[in-house]
């Protein structure tokens, strides 16, 4: 009888569509020398004014920030290494973000674009190479920020909880009770 | 009310780890072959409980029902709630593998507290019985975020103003939760007074 009524506190719980908790998120990106991110809670809901301290690969800290009302936050930085963005959203509740190292391509792509900058040479002499870098990254810019930002829901979607993990869980707990029931029933008996 | 990993220094995890051991073995000596069935169905409950959310402030608190499940327990708290504490780490990411110790203590031993205050009244009347089930849950979750504080400490730098803040913050909770482990309690007393004896 009891398990019936606990049954039914559960399948309340499962059909209450709040199901979310406070683990802290975190995802960062860079463009260019600048690097952005956003934090928020696993309900998708933003972890306003929290502290962002950033650290090198040796463990140095690099900088302190906080984060914004909708939980966004950039910085500044020319360490090119690793970085490690530890989010602190205030009791006992932390975000970790590795940003890897940003591609040290630069030399290739000289390689590549000197035989088009005689090209270009002779067509529109007006653009010279630093400028075209700087159209290319803004066009870039535009273009990847609908991937970004649909990369950023997707994480958001998977850090939600979803109720197969919730009956999965529920199937483990009664999984292991068994077996524990088991074992002292085979030492009762022994 | 779970502490992340990363958080705390090893010296305060090792503490919880070794509290939360001692009663793990304490409560599984303590239950009886015909009892598992009741713990696995309170350690279930535990298991979904803090999914259900209340916003409070700028972050939002969780139940807890660590009350019921140690009034009905009694020792046997602690593995169940530890059980429903690892499976919240490994599938939600809630605390941490390494946080499981403190977390462990810091929910169960309110719980097991609340089994021996209040735990009497569960069996007078109906009256008595709902206030004992109510206070019982509320006073759980309170105590216990008195203990999360306690292991902030060294973190956080300034004991009142965490526990103060986790206190008002679990509050609503808290009383929510008391509602609810006394509606609990009444239920029982009617449909399987045994489980309360």
């Amino acid at each position: 009888m009891k398990r019936i009524i606990f049954m039914i506190i559960i399948s309340f719980f499962i059909c209450t569509n709040t199901l979310e908790a406070h683990k802290v998120s975190a995802y960062a990106y860079r463009e260019g020398d600048k690097v952005a991110g956003e934090c928020y809670f696993v309900d998708g809901s933003p972890c306003k004014n929290s502290i962002v301290a950033v650290y090198d690969s040796k463990g140095k800290k690099l900088l302190q920030t906080t984060t914004d009302e909708k939980g966004k936050f950039s910085f500044k930085t020319q360490e090119t290494g690793e970085l490690k963005i530890v989010i602190s959203a205030g009791e006992g509740h932390t975000a970790e973000y590795r940003l890897e190292a940003s591609e040290k391509s630069e030399k290739k792509e000289i390689k590549k674009q000197e035989p088009f900058k005689e090209a270009e040479k002779k067509q529109a002499p007006s653009i010279n190479r630093d400028e075209m870098k700087q159209i290319i990254d803004e066009v870039m810019d535009a273009k990847l920020q609908g991937i970004k930002n649909e990369i950023l829901d997707l994480r958001k979607q998977m850090d939600k909880i979803n109720i197969r993990d919730i009956i999965g869980g529920i199937g483990y707990i009664f999984g292991l009770w068994g077996l524990i029931m088991l074992i002292k029933r085979r030492k009762n008996a022994s | 009310m779970h502490i992340s990993e990363g958080v705390l220094s090893a010296p305060v995890l090792l503490a919880g780890a070794v509290l939360s051991l001692a009663g793990l073995t304490l409560g599984l000596r303590k239950i009886k072959n015909e009892d598992i069935p009741k713990v696995a169905v309170l350690s279930s409950a535990f298991f979904v409980a803090s999914l259900i959310h209340i916003p409070v402030g700028p972050t939002s608190a969780h139940l807890v029902l660590n009350g019921l499940v140690g009034m009905l327990l009694g020792w046997s708290a602690f593995p169940a709630i530890f059980v429903g504490l690892v499976l919240q780490a490994l599938l939600f990411q809630f605390g941490g593998l390494t946080t499981l110790g403190i977390n462990t203590f810091a929910m169960s031993m309110p719980a097991v507290l609340s089994y021996y205050i209040f735990r009497k009244m569960l069996k007078k009347s109906r009256n008595i019985a709902f206030i004992g089930g109510a206070f019982g849950g509320t006073s759980a979750v309170l105590i216990g975020t008195l203990f999360i504080s306690m292991a902030l400490i060294e973190t956080e730098k300034s004991f009142f103003g965490v526990a103060i803040t986790l206190f008002t913050m679990h509050l609503p909770v808290a009383l929510i939760e008391g509602i609810i482990t006394g509606f609990v309690v009444l239920y029982l007393k009617k449909v399987k007074p045994e489980a309360l004896g």
